[in-house]
């Protein structure tokens, strides 16, 4: 029973990341409209025709501007959670591994992770964007960097589970050496975790770009982006809601689809929830 | 005292977040006025002090209000006595005796007389450090002649001169009141600061001491919003009674019920300048320039950009200048034309703008128009004012900008090739000065002439001129029909 | 417990010196001189040197560094080169403002996460526990901001029930004060109260499967009644770091939400500040928001070993 419903979870979330990145893809050869183009005659079209979901002011096909706006934000999630994946784990695990006779690595690890941890992704945007310029770039790292220290968190404390059970104990009273525990007994085990963690740090990363875009300090116009998008049409609220809904929408689907993925990959991953189902 | 107070709140901070202990809050200063308007407003000034400080923020709050000048410039754009009763010029147009008021105050107990005259006006060329101040450069000197009668001498007649001293550069300060003008300003106007809250309001307070009639509202409370969305809602909701210019015209059907609220709609000062770089490639190539010109649609550019509120004018007087005519028909939207100026080349040009509604949607129409003609605009939106100010305005690192020139009569500033314009056409420089010099009917002539010669050499291309939107409460009175004074004067506003 | 606490509280302070040390470096890398922006375009290079030396600025970095951060030790945080204010008092109102936000909004998701969580845990195989479940899943895929914007909508524009933003002070008029915060706090709250009841629930269902937690239901006692003696304190474990951890979102979202309000917080003034190039106010902002996440860090890892005095030993 509660197994088909996890793995309901995991399809629905599948579906829809699925139906973001292929929206995504398609933009890349085909979008409905120009999403840019900028038609007087089109202001504020309402849905239907050759335009699925209607125009915004600039007359701008929303269908368009949505699939455009899936790809800045998958290029943002990835990028971020890439840098924080990429960077994070190894210094949890290290951290997380390093012997009692090496407390200083591991201390040194965290301590530092904790620094760039109290910098939070807004502020780091904000930093940036006054030396360089706002962008989707400086977004990207800001938010990547911002989660460096969550993943080398979740990494370090499953890491640390992993080295107090037995089988570890055991290898390591056999004489293997760290790296190999690494490759062989932490990260399989300590994967399902990492997983549910880019889950999550995937549609946090989407909520940030979407706030960031909102306060002005992520991706540039006219470049569609659904933060953007969204803060534009707050002056059409009343009028045309539906400009506002849109957008709303699709962070939100994205969003609900990475969490679902994530949950539904840790159950499915998890060995210690199967036996315990089992 | 309240430094310690930032470790304790952060304790309060720490305490209250984890597991272990409850926290408390923190407190905030001030106290909220009885019987008072408030107003919103969308750029809150960095400072009190327009006399070194760009931006039209603070004549906005303060002139009128807190500082008055000898004279003002009335609703129809006339100039009207102020601190001045009246003022008698020479024959040679050279020499302006002015007739002070009396038993006039500054907010602090000083009385005003022709010292502050002569101190305030000195204090221009030595202390300011504006760009405008050269509009005073034509002042030889400033003379008492007893303490109700100021002398000006000019170095040459100017007909901007008068006009100029209904600006900021007018304001009476007190020889003992201008040690912190950026926190404390000392004026003789019908209000007085009240109090400040940084990124919040400034209350202004009725002036006990004003030689004049006395204001309607008590307290003038000037509220700041950096979003529009929010200024809407304080309106709809009743935190604000007033809000000075809509930044969001495509929401204007929220106030339309007649039985709440009240929309003015007439015209302002502010031409929205697509600014060209005169002064590096592409667009120091007059063709290039033209082609821009050509290029834009501008009909559509202020119904897409500002829901067709505005007025379209074509180069940089606004209609309610003397010298007025409509150029929109110099460069009717052709972009085929515009391909033929360009010879078949494309560009790729740095648009950098402030980080303004107004702004961020125009930029998005000219760029999607000057992309049908091989002109690729990429957008960078800085924040404004002060990085704006710095990389564009001062440095002039940009070749597209846009921006909304507020300033009255301020197409002198073409004249100035150092403006970041860097437009340099002598015949314009000659055409401002015998305009300034000769007869009311010359200077007139002149500034048509100067006009048209400024869209023919496409120093530039207009948007549009910004439309004067204000709603208000239902019965609040006295709201100015057009903007064209650089302050918002409070002095006629009332609540019923 | 002395002991590790002395230690951990020499860490604090060692992060927060290079916090520090971050910032500034971050700030000077800024291109513009705040004494040539204060005068304007056409100012005089005397003026901008006598400006210069009055700034300090003329200094070499580590000693205008040194100076700050010594101010910073006694609540100095110097005098601003745009407004020529001093900046201290301005961070401590705007800080009162925002730790009263982040703090209703934290108790708002609590409210929310901890009974949500639990009961979403104990009765996860119901379809009860599932509805919970789905519900927070759709929680968390709403942006603060948006929530914002519809609760204004809805409760300010629509009902015309509470203020659509702004911030009243408690010491003006306590009622209004709390009606001015609900809708930040349940903007902030809400969604942060969805993100917390994964982890509640997660936490708790970890502790139910638990050896221990099944001898004790094994002898007897009812399931909640077993998790409250045994499995709560566990179960907090990871609650109290993911609450660590969602600070700095929380932070995130106040800044959005104090925009969204128009709330003078702290994330105002440092959008101010950016804004109007004021590096000494945006330098003390950040300051003051970095420091606070690393005390909250500080507080957690205490917490930490209080609750489980095994983590002492790993440490």
């Amino acid at each position: 029973m509660s197994g088909r419903r996890l793995n309901l979870g995991l399809v629905t979330g599948g579906a829809l990341v699925g139906v973001v990145v292929a929206a995504a893809l398609v933009s890349f050869v085909w979008t409905p409209h120009d999403p840019t183009l900028v038609d007087a005659a089109g202001k504020l079209r309402e849905p239907g025709g050759g335009y699925l979901l209607g125009a915004d002011k600039f007359g701008r096909d929303t269908l368009s501007q949505l699939m455009v706006g899936a790809r800045t934000t998958l290029y943002v999630g990835v990028v971020a959670v890439g840098i924080a994946a990429v960077v994070g784990t190894p210094l949890g695990v290290a951290a997380g591994m390093a012997p009692r006779s090496r407390g200083w690595l591991s201390e040194l690890i965290m301590r530092v992770n904790d620094l760039v941890f109290a910098f939070p992704a807004l502020l780091l945007a904000v930093m940036l964007g006054a030396v360089y310029g706002a962008g989707t770039l400086t977004a990207m790292i800001a938010i990547g960097v911002a989660t460096v220290p969550a993943f080398a968190r979740v990494a370090r404390a499953a890491t640390m589970q992993v080295m107090v059970t037995d089988y570890v104990l055991a290898a390591r009273a056999a004489g293997r050496r760290g790296p190999a525990i690494a490759v062989r007994h932490v990260l399989p085990n300590i994967g399902s975790v990492l997983i549910v963690q880019a889950s999550v740090s995937f549609a946090i990363a989407i909520l940030a770009e979407a706030a960031l875009s909102f306060l002005g300090f992520g991706t540039r116009p006219p470049t569609p982006s659904w933060g953007r998008m969204l803060q534009e049409s707050q002056e059409l609220l009343f009028s045309t809601p539906r400009l506002a809904l849109w957008p709303g929408l699709a962070i939100a689907l994205a969003v609900l689809g990475f969490n679902l993925l994530g949950d539904g990959l840790r159950d499915h991953l998890d060995p210690k929830l199967r036996s315990a189902r089992g | 005292m309240r430094r310690i107070g930032i470790w304790i709140a952060l304790g309060g901070l720490l305490l209250g977040t984890a597991a272990c202990g409850g926290g408390s809050g923190g407190r905030s200063g001030g106290t909220a006025a009885k019987e008072s308007l408030s107003v919103g407003f969308v750029a809150e000034p960095a400072n009190l002090d327009f006399t070194s400080t760009e931006g039209a923020a603070i004549p906005q709050a303060l002139l009128v209000n807190v500082y008055e000048g000898l004279v003002k410039l009335d609703q129809d754009g006339r100039i009207q006595p102020l601190l001045a009763e009246k003022w008698d010029v020479s024959p040679d147009r050279k020499t302006y005796t002015f007739t002070l008021r009396k038993n006039v105050t500054f907010s602090s107990g000083a009385p005003f007389t022709a010292d502050d005259v002569v101190f305030s006006l000195g204090r221009v060329r030595t202390d300011w450090k504006l760009k405008i101040k050269s509009q005073f450069d034509v002042i030889d000197k400033v003379d008492k002649k007893d303490d109700t009668t100021a002398v000006v001498t000019l170095k040459r007649p100017s007909n901007g001169f008068l006009y100029a001293l209904a600006t900021r550069l007018g304001a009476m300060f007190s020889r003992t009141g201008v040690a912190d003008l950026a926190n404390k300003p000392v004026g003789t106007g019908p209000y007085q600061l009240g109090a400040w809250k940084r990124g919040d309001s400034i209350r202004l307070d009725a002036n006990p001491k004003y030689w004049g009639t006395k204001p309607a509202a008590g307290t003038v409370t000037l509220k700041y919003f950096k979003d529009a969305t929010a200024m809407n809602n304080a309106l709809l909701t009743g935190g604000i009674d007033v809000i000075s210019s809509v930044q969001a015209p495509e929401s204007l059907q929220q106030f339309a019920d007649p039985n709440r609220f009240t929309t003015v709609e007439g015209t302002t000062n502010g031409e929205v300048v697509l600014s060209l770089n005169n002064g590096r490639p592409p667009f120091d190539d007059k063709k290039a320039r033209q082609a821009v010109r050509y290029a834009i649609d501008h009909k559509a550019l202020l119904d897409t950009a500002w829901a067709g509120r505005g007025k379209l004018i074509g180069s940089m007087v606004p209609p309610t200048d003397p010298w007025y005519e409509d150029r929109t028909g110099d460069y009717p939207y052709d972009p085929a034309k515009a391909k033929e100026l360009l010879g078949g080349k494309t560009y790729t040009v740095k648009m950098r703008i402030p980080n303004l509604p107004y702004a961020v949607a125009s930029a998005q129409v000219v760029k999607s128009q000057l992309a049908q003609v091989g002109i690729t605009a990429d957008i960078e939106p800085l924040e404004f004012p002060a990085r704006w100010l710095d990389v564009v305005f001062k440095q002039g690192d940009y070749d597209m900008s846009i921006i909304n020139h507020v300033e009255p009569r301020d197409m002198g500033i073409f004249a100035d090739k150092s403006y970041y314009f860097r437009y340099d056409n002598p015949a314009f420089g000659k055409l401002l000065a015998s305009a300034d010099e000769g007869s009311e009917q010359q200077q007139t002539d002149d500034l048509k002439q100067a006009a048209k010669l400024l869209s023919d050499d496409a120093a530039a291309d207009w948007l549009f001129l910004f439309p004067n939107l204000i709603v208000a409460k239902k019965g609040v009175t006295g709201l100015p029909q057009n903007a064209i004074a650089e302050s918002f004067d409070f002095t006629g506003l009332a609540k019923q | 417990m002395i002991v590790y606490l002395l230690k951990r509280l020499a860490v604090l302070l060692a992060s927060v010196a290079a916090a520090g040390v971050a910032v500034f470096a971050f700030m000077a890398v800024l291109p513009g001189d705040p004494a040539e922006i204060a005068l304007g375009v056409n100012a005089t290079p005397e003026a901008v040197a006598e400006l210069r030396a009055r700034f300090g600025t003329d200094r070499p970095p580590a000693a205008q560094f040194l100076d700050w951060f010594g101010g910073l030790a006694h609540g100095d945080f110097g005098t601003s080169y745009v407004t020529s204010s001093p900046i201290g008092p301005q961070i401590a109102e705007r800080l009162g403002v925002t730790t009263v936000l982040v703090l209703g909004g934290m108790v708002v998701a609590l409210i929310v996460a901890v009974p949500a969580g639990t009961f979403a845990a104990v009765h996860h195989r119901d379809p009860l526990g599932a509805a919970i479940s789905a519900v927070s899943q759709v929680g968390i895929a709403i942006p603060a901001f948006l929530a914002g914007i519809l609760l204004v909508f809805v409760f300010a524009v629509k009902a015309q029930a509470l203020p659509s933003g702004g911030y009243v002070p408690i010491a003006d008029d306590p009622a209004e004060w709390l009606r001015s915060l609900l809708l930040p706090w349940l903007s902030l709250g809400l969604v942060q109260g969805a993100v917390l009841t994964r982890y509640v629930r997660s936490a708790v269902l970890d502790v139910m499967r638990e050896d221990y937690l099944r001898t004790a239901r094994a002898k007897g006692r009812g399931r909640m009644g077993a998790l409250w003696r045994h499995g709560l304190r566990n179960a907090s474990i990871p609650v109290v770091t993911v609450l660590g951890l969602q600070l700095a979102t929380l932070l995130i979202g106040a800044v959005v939400v104090e925009r969204v309000f128009v709330i003078p917080g702290l994330g105002d003034l440092l959008l101010n500040g950016v804004a109007g190039r004021d590096l000494l106010l945006v330098q003390g902002v950040v300051m003051v928001l970095v420091a606070a996440v690393l005390l909250i860090n500080f507080v957690v890892d205490v917490c930490y070993a209080v609750l489980d005095p095994r983590l002492r030993g790993a440490r």
